[in-house]
Order: structure tokens, then sequence, then C-alpha cells
């Protein structure tokens, strides 16, 4: 069903594709190229054609037309990425009305015209994770978006893009469904009610499986078993049809989460937060499951007691691929001074820094082969700045996406090309997990 | 960098990373001169190849290598490659009256159940112990404002504190510094236990008659006080009243904590964010001849002029805050830089930098000042609103904020730019002595990286 609506998706998205393909190539020349995957290129040169990454290095044969942006003094990366948003929901976050609700689809409130995408933009972030919230141990099911701000929202979905569940545990279910007195209230009852539905999904298959079988011989009498929303969605999860995402904070939680997935048989893409990553990386790295962290976020619950700022570079070096996130419509305008900070906490190096924004949250959500580095085929998805992006002085000048210029801070107004509208949300919802509520 | 890594790991001992680490340093008087080092002053620019001296919890010279004489059997610190500067002031912050954001228990940050409510005193809550403490000192933070969280008009009065003593008290460098006060849509008493008042307009006249009744009480209270001194005056004025007038002035620890602000002494910091908030609390203000500070002021764009106009200083935070829809994207960032401009003394608050309480992420504050730099406000500006400038909007410009001989040796070395993410501080000094660079943190760090 998740391939249904992905389907219908892309039948819209082609047409505004095709209409927004710029014509002319772009050729960025003389600037800091940060490619993410092989290194930074000092006075370098990136050609665009079509939309797509046609070549990158200290010089590259584009035709005579194109279209040069002199970036003297400016540095040149790929976009970034978000692997952890709840921006553009109008504060549709938790179906927080059973714990276990995978037929939820985020795109279902996603709000295109949410000022929190043009701020994001505006930081330079081009592509991004919009999860359901941590109130369910199995939450609902993640759309990816381009930040193609002023586009329709069909416009905007990342083509191709895998999809991804969010499940949760630890602290937010618990105290969601313990206040009001029913199950689960603590970390045994969280993990059982996610087994009890992996059970019910087994047997849903089960009886699909049976029915199948029975058509196959040519039974006639065969009756179809009813469809359910609910469990055909924890089949996809089993069947290993959709990313799976974790919200989750704790050492002992990373443990007890991938002796599930073994046990019934999925792998986990990511947990989310993962604070306490440092402690048990070892064992999490062979797994192949990726962290998407705070940088240096603390104390705001009992689960975020033992974060400590040198999570990820430490994680990292223990073999675990680590994203950076936002989890905020703050945070995510500045993540490139989010992965700035693990130079400082830990040591990272300028690549490994720039990966944490980039490509390795472009793994997490299963579009690394089309964005996140600068690399010839990919999709131009490219943000040019003033300053070192891993400074705190870095303002994005200019963002493309797929080639084409959506932020541009030299245009009067808001700097955007495609928009100009009203925007809407002014109730600054964005973050799930501690943010102030002011 | 190795002598003072050791007498830190000395002093870590068993809760040596507590602020109480300092009781046992103070017979050591030791001096340190740190040399080589580029000095950020804040008050006289920029000195490379520095020299610093610091003696007796003061710093005792600054200047040029080879200029400044270091005495016989100073410990030196080679700080080739390092910068040096004043240890930062974060102007609000809530240490000390929170643990865990979540946690009701460890919360002591403000009591709604009024709202004038100026006799709470943060000093009564203030947790010196706090873990929070050595976290943000560890980025160079020495000092900061402990103020009360933002549910009332008048929320309490603030502490002034310095991130490490000998026990609570040598932690408190000042009482009572400062009035909390807040004006906006938070205030109001609104949802399941809505009651007056309810409105901007009955913030307002409740604020009013409050003023009035210390004015009435100040009034009051000097007359009792005049009876007291002169006892045959009390006997001809008992003649004419009746009795209520026999009856011995009762203190009123509410009107009583508002005097000093009334009359000018101390400072008010008032939290207010829309533009029209401000221009109503500021004609409150000036009706009392309050000593204002502003603070927030996010959505102030349009009245720019006016803030100047007023002579105010300004504490601005969060940068962070996100502009209204359809606003451009850097009308926040751009504040420091437009007050600036136009004269305006300005300090930077950590106020949600990096993080989602304020107090957890006030290790950010520098980083603050710097995306206030990225959005034009001028380097030396930024450094300033985040040392000296705070310093002096609460009555410590003459012991800190700056690298000047006979001031209070709060001083941070760190291997770059402050303001850049990518620095790391090395070494904090706080009256003189080295710091040591252990938090809870740092060992949680150095237990899982065995």
């Amino acid at each position: 069903m998740a391939v249904a609506v992905a389907g219908a998706a892309l039948a819209g998205m082609a047409v505004a594709q095709s209409a927004q393909t710029p014509a002319q190539d772009i050729v960025f020349k003389n600037a800091t190229v940060m490619t993410a995957s092989h290194g930074t290129i000092e006075h370098g040169s990136v050609w665009v054609h079509a939309g797509k990454i046609a070549g990158v290095g200290a010089s590259v044969s584009a035709p005579a037309g194109a279209a040069v942006v002199d970036a003297t003094g400016m540095w040149l990366t790929p976009g970034i990425v978000d692997p952890h948003s709840h921006s553009a929901l109008d504060s549709d976050v938790n179906e927080a009305t059973s714990p276990v609700t995978p037929s939820m689809h985020m795109i279902d409130a996603f709000d295109n015209r949410d000022k929190a995408l043009y701020l994001a933009l505006a930081g330079g972030v081009t592509t991004e994770l919009l999860l359901h919230g941590s109130a369910n141990m199995i939450g609902g099911q993640a759309v990816v978006i381009k930040n193609k701000v002023g586009l329709d929202r069909d416009a905007m979905l990342f083509p191709n893009a895998p999809g991804s569940i969010k499940f949760a545990s630890g602290e937010n279910p618990k105290r969601v469904y313990g206040g009001r007195n029913q199950l689960p209230s603590t970390r045994m009852g969280n993990f059982e009610v996610m087994r009890q539905a992996f059970e019910d999904a087994k047997e849903y298959m089960a009886t699909q499986d049976a029915y199948r079988a029975k058509v196959a011989k040519g039974d006639k009498d065969a009756v179809a078993p009813k469809r359910d929303l609910k469990l055909e969605a924890l089949a996809d999860v089993l069947r290993g049809k959709l990313y799976v995402q974790i919200h989750c904070y704790r050492a002992d939680e990373f443990l007890t989460e991938e002796a599930i997935a073994h046990e019934y048989g999925y792998k986990i893409r990511a947990f989310h937060h993962a604070l306490e990553m440092y402690k048990v990386a070892d064992r999490i790295a062979p797994e192949q499951t990726a962290i998407a962290t705070f940088s240096d976020w603390w104390g705001f619950k009992d689960e975020a007691w033992d974060a400590i700022p040198w999570n990820a570079v430490m994680s990292m070096r223990k073999g675990v691929k680590v994203a950076l996130k936002s989890d905020s419509n703050d945070h995510i305008r500045r993540l490139n001074q989010e992965a700035g900070k693990m130079v400082h906490y830990g040591g990272a190096t300028e690549d490994e820094a720039i990966r944490m924004v980039t490509l390795n949250p472009a793994w997490i959500i299963g579009v690394d082969r089309q964005t996140g580095s600068i690399d010839v085929g990919k999709d131009a998805d490219l943000v040019l700045w003033n300053h070192d992006p891993l400074s705190t002085y870095a303002r994005a000048q200019k963002v493309y996406i797929d080639g084409d210029l959506f932020f541009d801070s030299s245009l009067p107004g808001l700097g955007t090309p495609h928009f100009s509208g009203v925007m809407h949300g002014d109730s600054d919802e964005g973050s799930e997990d501690g943010e102030d509520g002011r | 960098m190795k002598k003072l890594l050791f007498v830190a790991l000395l002093l870590a001992g068993n809760s040596g990373w507590h602020s109480g680490w300092l009781s046992a340093q103070e017979p050591a008087k030791k001096v340190i001169a740190i040399s080589g080092a580029r000095l950020l002053t804040v008050s006289h620019g920029t000195i490379e190849n520095g020299v610093l001296v610091m003696a007796d919890g003061k710093i005792a010279a600054v200047g040029e290598k080879g200029k400044v004489s270091i005495p016989k059997g100073a410990q030196i610190v080679d700080a080739h490659g390092m910068t040096v500067y004043p240890g930062l002031i974060d102007p609000e912050t809530n240490f000390g009256l929170i643990e865990i954001e979540s946690d009701q228990n460890s919360r002591d940050l403000a009591e709604p159940s009024d709202e004038i409510m100026p006799n709470m005193h943060v000093a009564d809550a203030f947790h010196a112990e706090t873990e929070l403490i050595p976290v943000a000192r560890l980025n160079g933070i020495t000092n900061a404002v402990v103020a009360p969280a933002s549910d009332d008009t008048i929320a309490g009065q603030d502490i002034f504190i310095q991130l490490a003593g000998a026990d609570r008290d040598a932690m408190m460098l000042g009482r009572d510094v400062a009035l909390a006060m807040n004006f906006g849509a938070a205030q109001r008493r609104r949802g399941a236990h809505a009651a007056f008042p309810s409105t901007r307009m009955g913030l307002i006249a409740q604020l009013r008659q409050t003023f009035l009744d210390v004015q009435d009480y100040i009034a009051r209270r000097d007359a009792a006080a005049a009876k007291k001194d002169n006892p045959a005056d009390v006997k001809k004025e008992d003649a004419k009243k009746d009795d209520k007038a026999e009856k011995p002035f009762k203190r009123d620890l509410k009107l009583e904590a508002l005097i000093p602000y009334l009359k000018g002494e101390r400072p008010v910091v008032i939290g207010v964010y829309e533009g029209y908030d401000i221009e109503t609390i500021m004609e409150l203000a000036q009706e009392f001849h309050l000593k204002v500070v502003l603070n927030h002021v996010t959505h102030s764009q349009e009245i720019l002029d006016k803030i100047a106009a007023w002579k105010v200083p300004v504490i601005l935070g969060s940068i962070y805050d996100l502009p209204r829809a359809n606003e451009r994207f850097d009308a926040v960032y751009t504040l420091p830089a437009e007050l600036a401009k136009r004269g305006v003394k300005i300090a930077i608050s950590s106020a949600d930098a990096g993080g989602p309480v304020s107090s957890h992420s006030s290790r950010n504050l520098p980083y603050a000042a710097g995306f206030a730099v990225a959005y034009g406000l001028p380097y030396d500006e930024a450094l300033k609103a985040i040392t000296l400038n705070v310093a002096q909007m609460f009555g410590f410009g003459d012991s800190l904020g700056s690298l000047d001989v006979g001031k209070t040796a709060n001083v941070v070395m760190a291997n770059g730019d402050p303001l850049d993410v990518r620095t790391e501080v090395k070494q904090v000094y706080i009256q003189g002595l080295a710091v040591p660079m252990v938090t809870r943190q740092t060992k949680l760090r150095d237990e899982y990286s065995k």
C-alpha cells in the first residue's frame, strides 16, 4: 500500500518535474567544493546539466553556453539532508490514540506552504524526512520531500524515495499511554505491544498466503481475506519493504530493539536521537544500523541525562554510520553548524563532519544514490555558502535543487524565485521532543 | 598544558568537578602567567603574542610579550597558538533552578500562583551543585545571571553568579541584582483556570495598581518610621486618630521587594517579544521611572529606532527564535546588528541556543554571538555582548568582563576563535585558578573511551 501511495505521487510528479528542469547548464567556478564523498577540491568547478551533476573537479568540460557562477571565495556543498523533521505537518505529528498506528501516512498532513520549509531552505536544507512522532511504539509512515518551496505538494515529493516507518520506545509511549492508565506504561509494556503487533501481522500474512495458495491451486471457492491497512503496513515491515526508523535513547533499548528485529526478521535502518549510542556502538556497528542524533542536546528528560556531545564522533569511530538531525524547526536552519561542532567534540575531520548532514542522512532515508554528495550523475542539490559551512559564520547564498535555483539571498523579499505567496504557520510547531513550548 | 592537566586531575578527585572545588584551592595563591597567546581584551583591542598575569585571583598584568614582567616563581603557561579572552557571561539562565527538564521535582523555575511575585528570590532556590554549571563552564562561561522563568509579569529577583566557588554563597556574587518582569500573551491567565488578568489590559492594570501600592507603602512605612523616631509626635498623632493607627506597621514582603526598583536603584529586566507589547510596557515603565533592560525583543523590527531613542540596554535572545510567517528568514538573525548600529548597548543570551532548554545549552552562548556576526554585528561588539556589556548591565562592570588589571581573573584559553563552533576551550581560569576541565559528561566520555 505504501508503494501505491508513492506511485500515485510519482505520476503527478513527472509532469511537475519536467516543467521545472532548467534548460540551461550551470558551471560553478573557483569554489571550495566539499564533495562529501571524495574530499574537498580547492578552486574547483561543478557542472550542472539537466538538473544533474555532470562534472566535478579542478576543471570541467562544460559547454560554452553554460551560465557561469563565479564562486571565488565561496564554498559549495551538497544540499543539507535532515533525516528527522516534523516540519510542515500543521501539528499533526502524533496520532496518539493507539500505540500501534502503522497505516498513518505523514503525507496526508503535509502542508507545503508551511514557513518552516522556507526557513530550512534558507539554511541550505534540500531534503527532509518528515516523520511521525514518538507517542506510539509503531507510528506512521514518513514522507520524503525535496524542499522546492513554491512548487505544489506533489512536486515536492522526492521521486523514487523508499518508504520509511517510524517506531518509538522509552519514555514517550509509556508516558502517553501510562498517563491514561493504558498499556504500555513501562518499557516492558512498550516492547510487548510491539511483539504482539508483529504476531498479529504474521497471522495476517499467513491467512493471505493460505488464500493465495488456494487460488494458485485453482480453488474457486477461496474467499479473499479482508484487507486490514494496519496489518498490511506491519506486513510490509516484516517483508522488508519499509525502512524502520526508531526513536530510541538508551543503550539497553538499542539492544532490545535489535533483538526484536532479529526475532521477527526485519532490519533497523536507523536509531533516532540515540544519545547513548557511544556506550554500545561496538555492538550496533555490525548490525549496520545508523544513527540520527543531536549534536549536543541533553538533560531535557531522564533518558537524555547521559547524553554527551562526543556521542556522534565516538560512535562513528566504532563503525556506526552517523547523521545529525534537527527534530526542530529552529535547528534545521543551521545543521551545518551542528556538523561544525563535531570538529570540536571529538575531532571529526571536515569530510566526516559534512557527511553527517549530507551523505549519511541521505543513506538513512535511502536516497543516497540520488543526493547527499557532489558526484557525477547525482541530482544537482547544491548550496553555495559565503563562508566555511562548518563555521558559525556561514550563510547560504544560493540553494539549488535538481539544478534549479530555489533560494537566493541576494534577491529582495524572501529570496525565493519560485514563491511569492502567503506562508502558513506561526505555531512554531515542529519539534516533537523537548522544544520549550514557549 | 601538561602541568595544567595534572593539576586538573588532582583536583577532580571524587566530586571535584562540582562547583565546590575552589574551596580546596584558596590557600594556593598561585601566580600564573599565560604567555604567547592572542589576547582579546574586549576593553582595549586585541594583543597578538601577549602575556596575561594572574595573581591572588585578579588580573595583575596584561600586555605585549616582552613589555610585561612576569613575577619570579610564576607558573608559566605556554599559550602560543591559543586565544585568551575574558570569561563569558550569560545574561539569562536558569542555573540551579532546574536539572532535568521533564522532572517536576528538579524544577524551581517560577511561582505561577500569582502574577506579582517580586518576593521570590532566586537565591533561595539556587542549587549550586547542579551538573549544568560545569557543563557550561567547560565552554568558557564563567559568570551568569540566574532568572526565574517567565510565567509571571513580575517573576522574582535574579542572582548574579560565578560558575565556581567554595560554596553557594561564594558563587553568588550578587543577590536580588535585578527584577525579572515579563509582558505579553504568555502571562495572561487563560485556559482551564482562567482568571483576572486574562488580557493585556488586565496585566497592565494590575501592574500599575501594584506600583501605586508600593508608592503608598513607602509613604506609610516612612511615616511609621518617623513616628518611631519621634515619640512625642506619635502621641500627638494618636490622639487625633482612631484605634487603627495604634497598630504597629506590618511589613508587606511583596511591596517591600519592589522598593529598590521603583526608586530606580536596580535594573528591571523586562522580557517582551512583540513590538506593540514593548511600546505598552515601556509606557508603564517610564511612568514609574524604572531602570529598564529590555529582554528578547524578537519581533521588534518595526520599532528599532524607538528602542534606540529610549536609550535602554537590550538583551537579545534567542537569536534563533523563528521569524513570523512571510518575514524574511533573517528577520531575527539581524536584530543584534540592527540595534548595535543604532547605538543600543546589547547583550546576547543563550536562551534556546542549541538545545531545548536554555540553561542546558548555555555552553552555546558564544555561537549565538558568532551567528550575530554572520548577520552583520561587528565582531568586537559580539564579544562585548557576552562579556563586558553584560557585566555592566548588572553592576559588575568594574570587576568582570574584560582583560584589565585589577579585574577578577576569570579567563578562558581556547585553541581558536571563541565564537566559532569548531573551537575547543582548553582551559578555564576562575579567580586565577585553573578549573578542572571535568564534567559528568567528560567522565562518561572517558569511561566509554577506555
